[in-house]
C-alpha cells in the first residue's frame, strides 16, 4: 500500500513538462477516455438499431397510408410482411433473411447487382435482390404492394416507396424518405397535395405498356402526374426513377408473376 | 413669394441647431429638385467637370425609356394575347374591366389597347417599388444624417424592370426594402455600395420565393396560361426548336416574347446603350468585354458539343438576345460603383460575367438564366481585380524608377 | 451562487456572446436552425460538451503537460462529443438524421476549445463548469433566435407546430425559401449582431481607418 502511495506521490512531484509525466497522461487520459467511449457505444447500439428499423418502418406504414401520429409503428408494422426478391427472375427468393437483408448495401456488392448501361435514374448499379413489403388483410389475403425505389434528381439521389394495390397496377401512394432537392421547388415532392395525385393513377395501359409519366403537359389522364411548377429537373427524376423501377429492369416482371401467382 | 425665398425661409429650420435638424436629408431632397445644391467643393485642387452625381443618375432613368416603354406593350401584348386564346370571358380582375369600361378591350392587335394594360401591371409594380424603397431610403438618411441621392430613382426603376409582371405586390416591396438595405445602406449608402442594389433585391426574391421568380405559368399574368420564357425551351428542347413555339431570332432581338417586364427586348436596351455610351455615363470597357466574355466562351462551347445538353449547340447572338442578357449587360455591368475602377479591370470585369453568364445558363442545370447570378458574382470580384491591377501598375513602374 | 459566478453564467448571454461578439461557431449555426427542434437538440448538446469539457479539463489543469495540452484538450472534448452523439443517435433519431455530422464537428467548435483554452486551464472546476455551461447558453440563445425567424418565415412553423398555414396547404402565407438556405443564417446574425451594437455601443469595434471628409471654408 505504502509503496503504491510512493509511486503516486512521486508521480506528482514530477515536473509537468517531464517526459514521464507527459506519456503517462496521455496514454491514461486516452485509455480512459476509449473506454467511456466504447462502453457507451455498446451499451446504445441496440437501442440505435431498433430506431433505425422503425424509422424504416415509418415510412413503410406512411406510404400505405396507415401512418399517424402516435401509432404503435411495430405493432401495425406487424401486419406487412417483408419478402425478399429477386428482380431478374421477378420471383420471391429466400436466400436472404429480409428481416436483415440491406438493398443498399447489395446495390454496392458485385456479386449481389449489376452495372446498368441504360440508366435513365442514374443509379449506377441496380441491386439485384430488393425487399418489398406486402400489406396483408386480417384474414391474411394480400392488400398493397410495397416497392423500394430511388433515383437521381436534380441535387441529390431520391429515396423513396411506392405502394401499389393488390393488382399491381394501380398506384396508392408515392412517398420520399431521403432527399436534398431545393427547398420550395423539389422539396415539395413532399408535398401532400402533390402526392395526393398519384392515388388511383394507373402503372400500365390495358396492353401491359407502362404509361405512367410525370410531365407538364397531360397526354393521358390515367397515367398522368403533373410535374412540380418550377423544377423540372426534380420532376424529370422522379419520372425516370419510377419508369425505371416500374419497368422491365425493375419490379415489373415480379408484379407479372405475383398475378399469375408465379412469384 | 418666389419657391426660392419660400426654401431660403425653411431653410433655417433644417439646419444643425434648427428645430428640424434631423429631417435636413428630406429638406435637401426636396429642394435639390427644383435647384441645384449650393454646395461646392471650395478647395484646388479638384476635377471639374458638369457631370454631378444627379446628372448621372438622371441620364440612367433617361435610358430607360425605350425599355419602359416596350415593356408596357409587351407585357399587354403578351397578356392581350393570352387572354384571347384562352377566352375573355372565362377571366376576371380590375384590369380587365377597367380596359372594357374605358372602351379600350382586350386586343393584341391594338397598340393602345396593349400600352394600358401594360401600364396597368407596371405601374403598381413601380409605384410600390418607390414607395417601399423610398421609405427605407429616408429612413436611414435621417438617421444617418445622408443625403437622399438620385441613386435610388435608378434603382428602383431597374428592379421594377427586372421582375415578372406577375409579381406579387408585397413581394415587390420586400424585395427593393431588402436591396436598399441589404444591398446598399448597411455598406454606407450610394457610392459605398460593392453589390448592385436592384440586383441584390432581385436575387433576394429569386431565393426566397422561387415558385414567383422562376416556372412557366408566372411570366403572363393570366391564371391557367403557361408559357416558358425562350431559355425555359432551349435549356429544354434546344434553341432550335424555339421555331416551334414560333419564335424567330427577330422576335427575340425586338422583344415580342415572353420574360420579365423590360428584359424582352435586345434592341430597346440597345438604343438605351448607344445613349448612355454617348453621354460616356457608361464605361464602353466593361461593354466590351462581357461581349467578348460571352461570345468567346459559348463559341467554345458550341465547338466542345454535347449529346445530352441542348445548351452547348446554343450560339452566342441567341445568347445576345434571350433572357436577361441584354438588359443586364446596359443596365447592370455598366454600373460604375459596383463594378471595376481601372480600365483594364473593367475589360476582366467584364469578360468574367459573360463567362460567367454562359457557364450558369448553360452548365448548371438548376438556374436556366444566370445573368442576375453572374453580374452578382462580378459585383464581389471587382475590388480584387481592382487590386491586382493596381499591385501589377506599381510593380510595372517600380522597374522604371531605379 | 456568488456575484462573480452569477456574472460567469450571465455574461456570455448578451455582454460577451460568443457568437455576436466573437464571432464563433457560426459553421454550426448557419448548418442547424433551420428547424426548431434541431437547433433545440444542438443547443442543449453544445451546452453539455462546453460544460463537462471545461469542467474535466479544470480538474486536470495541474496535471496536464504544456506540451501537449492541446491535444489532451481535443481527446477530452472528442470523448464527450461522441458520447452526446450516441445518446442523441439513442434518444432522438429523428433528429439525429438532421443533426448529422453537425453533432460530430462540435469538436471543432472554437468555443468549447475557446473556453477550455482561454478559461479552464487557468480557473477552478467549478467555475470553468459554469463559464462552460454560460458560453454555451449564449451559444444557444443566438442558435435559437436564429432558429425562430428561419423555421417561422421559412417554413410557417415553430417547433414544427403549424403557426402560418402555408399556401400549399390552403392556408395563407407564402413561405420564404431563402431562409431555408443556410446563407440566410449569414443576414440574420449580421442583423442581430446590428440589432446588438445598436442597444450596447460598447460592442461597436473602433474604426480601422476613417473617412475624410473636406473641410469647407
Amino acid at each position: 500500500m505504502s509503496n503504491s502511495n510512493n509511486i503516486f506521490t512521486k508521480f506528482k512531484e514530477l515536473p509537468v513538462d517531464g517526459m514521464t509525466k507527459t506519456i503517462v497522461v496521455a496514454v491514461s487520459l486516452c485509455l480512459v477516455c476509449s473506454m467511456v467511449v466504447s462502453f457507451a457505444a455498446v451499451n446504445l447500439k441496440n437501442i440505435q438499431e431498433i430506431n433505425k428499423a422503425i424509422d424504416k418502418q415509418k415510412n413503410i406504414l406512411q406510404v400505405a397510408g396507415v401512418y399517424y401520429e402516435g401509432i404503435d409503428v411495430k405493432k401495425t408494422f406487424s401486419s406487412f410482411e417483408p419478402v425478399v426478391v429477386d428482380l431478374n427472375k421477378g420471383k420471391f427468393t429466400n436466400k436472404f433473411n429480409p428481416i436483415t437483408f440491406d438493398d443498399k448495401a447489395a446495390a454496392q456488392d458485385p456479386e449481389l447487382s449489376i452495372s446498368l448501361n441504360d440508366d435513365p435514374a442514374s443509379i449506377g448499379r441496380r441491386t439485384n435482390f430488393a425487399t418489398v413489403y406486402l400489406l396483408k388483410k386480417e384474414d391474411g389475403s394480400l392488400d398493397k404492394i410495397i416497392l423500394p425505389i430511388h433515383g437521381y434528381g436534380l441535387w441529390s439521389t431520391l429515396y423513396g416507396f411506392i405502394a401499389l394495390e393488390k393488382n399491381g397496377n394501380d398506384i396508392f401512394g408515392l412517398q420520399f424518405y431521403q432527399h436534398a432537392e431545393t427547398p420550395g421547388l423539389g422539396a415539395e415532392v413532399d408535398n401532400p397535395k402533390w402526392k395526393a395525385q398519384w392515388k388511383g393513377k394507373k402503372l400500365n395501359n390495358d396492353n401491359g405498356e407502362l404509361m405512367i409519366t410525370v410531365a407538364k403537359t397531360q397526354k393521358n389522364k390515367e397515367h398522368h402526374i403533373d410535374a412540380l411548377a418550377g423544377a423540372t429537373l426534380t420532376s424529370n427524376g422522379v419520372d425516370n426513377l419510377v419508369k425505371f423501377w416500374m419497368g422491365e429492369s425493375g419490379f415489373k416482371k415480379f408484379l407479372k408473376n405475383l398475378q399469375n401467382g408465379a412469384a | 413669394m418666389s419657391l426660392r425665398s419660400y426654401f431660403n425661409s425653411l431653410e433655417p429650420h433644417f439646419e444643425k441647431g434648427g428645430k428640424y435638424e434631423k429631417y435636413y436629408p428630406i429638406f435637401e431632397m426636396v429642394e435639390t429638385i427644383f435647384f441645384t445644391s449650393n454646395t461646392v467643393t471650395k478647395v484646388a485642387p479638384h476635377a471639374r467637370s458638369y457631370v454631378d452625381m444627379k446628372r448621372v443618375m438622371t441620364y440612367v432613368v433617361i435610358s430607360t425609356i425605350p425599355c419602359i416603354l416596350w415593356a408596357l406593350y409587351n407585357t399587354g401584348l403578351q397578356t392581350n394575347s393570352a387572354l384571347a386564346s384562352l377566352g375573355v370571358e372565362a377571366q376576371s380582375g380590375w384590369r380587365i374591366s377597367f380596359l372594357q369600361l374605358t372602351g379600350l378591350g382586350i386586343n393584341p392587335d391594338s397598340l393602345i389597347s396593349n400600352v394600358f394594360h401594360g401600364l396597368l401591371y407596371f405601374l403598381p409594380i413601380y409605384l410600390t417599388t418607390l414607395i417601399a424603397g423610398g421609405i427605407c431610403e429616408v429612413t436611414f438618411a435621417t438617421i444617418r444624417g445622408h443625403e437622399v441621392n438620385e441613386g435610388f430613382l435608378v434603382s428602383s426603376m431597374l428592379f421594377a424592370l427586372t421582375l415578372p409582371a406577375s409579381t406579387p405586390l408585397w413581394q415587390v416591396a420586400l424585395g427593393i426594402a431588402f436591396g436598399v438595405v441589404v444591398g446598399k445602406e448597411v455598406f454606407g449608402g450610394t457610392g459605398k455600395n460593392f453589390l448592385n442594389p436592384a440586383l441584390t433585391g432581385r436575387a433576394f426574391l429569386y431565393f426566397a420565393y422561387p415558385a414567383y421568380m422562376s416556372g412557366d405559368s408566372i411570366w403572363t399574368p393570366v391564371d391557367g396560361y403557361s408559357g416558358a420564357t425562350s431559355l425555359g425551351i432551349a435549356a429544354a428542347e434546344g434553341y432550335e426548336s424555339l421555331s416551334n413555339y414560333g419564335i424567330t431570332w427577330t422576335d427575340a432581338f425586338l422583344g415580342t416574347i415572353q420574360g420579365s417586364l423590360g428584359e424582352t427586348s435586345t434592341l430597346a436596351c440597345a438604343i438605351g446603350l448607344v445613349f448612355l455610351l454617348l453621354t460616356k455615363i457608361a464605361n464602353y470597357r466593361m461593354v466590351v468585354g462581357c461581349l467578348a466574355g460571352m461570345i468567346v466562351f459559348s463559341s467554345f462551347l458550341n465547338w466542345i458539343g454535347s449529346d445530352t445538353n441542348p445548351m452547348f449547340s446554343m450560339p452566342w447572338y441567341w445568347h445576345l438576345v434571350i433572357g436577361s442578357y441584354a438588359f443586364g449587360l446596359v443596365f447592370m455591368v455598366t454600373e460604375p460603383v459596383s463594378g471595376s475602377h481601372t480600365n483594364l479591370g473593367r475589360y476582366i470585369y467584364g469578360a468574367l460575367i459573360g463567362f460567367m453568364v454562359v457557364m450558369i445558363r448553360v452548365l448548371n442545370p438548376a438556374f436556366p438564366e444566370g445573368m442576375m447570378l453572374a453580374i452578382l458574382f462580378g459585383n464581389i470580384f471587382a475590388p480584387l481585380i481592382d487590386h491586382f491591377v493596381v499591385m501589377a501598375n506599381i510593380k510595372r513602374r517600380a522597374k522604371f524608377s531605379v | 451562487m456568488s456575484q462573480t459566478r452569477k456574472q460567469l453564467l450571465t455574461d456570455p448571454l448578451v455582454d460577451n456572446n460568443p457568437i455576436t461578439l466573437q464571432v464563433l461557431g457560426i459553421c454550426s449555426a448557419l448548418a442547424v436552425t433551420s428547424s426548431l427542434n434541431v437547433a433545440f437538440v444542438m443547443s442543449l448538446a453544445v451546452i453539455a460538451v462546453c460544460g463537462f469539457s471545461s469542467l474535466f479539463i479544470s480538474f486536470l489543469r495541474h496535471y496536464i503537460p504544456n506540451s501537449i495540452r492541446i491535444i489532451v484538450q481535443m481527446v477530452i472534448i472528442a470523448s464527450l462529443v461522441i458520447l452526446v452523439d450516441q445518446i442523441i443517435k439513442a434518444y432522438a433519431y429523428e433528429i439525429s438524421k438532421t443533426l448529422s455530422v453537425f453533432v460530430g464537428l462540435i469538436i471543432t467548435n472554437c468555443i468549447v476549445m475557446g473556453r477550455a483554452e482561454a478559461f479552464a486551464m487557468k480557473n477552478k472546476p467549478f467555475e470553468s463548469f459554469i463559464d462552460g455551461v454560460g458560453n454555451g447558453l449564449g451559444y444557444s440563445l443566438l442558435l435559437m433566435a436564429v432558429g425562430v425567424i428561419r423555421e417561422l418565415f421559412g417554413s410557417g412553423s415553430l417547433f414544427g407546430v403549424m403557426i402560418f398555414e402555408p399556401v400549399s396547404n390552403g392556408g395563407w402565407y407564402v413561405p420564404n425559401g431563402l431562409l431555408l438556405l443556410p446563407p440566410s443564417a449569414f443576414f440574420i446574425i449580421g442583423f442581430i449582431i446590428w440589432g446588438v451594437r445598436t442597444w450596447k455601443k460598447s460592442q461597436v469595434e473602433s474604426r480601422e481607418y476613417k473617412i475624410q471628409t473636406i473641410k469647407e471654408h
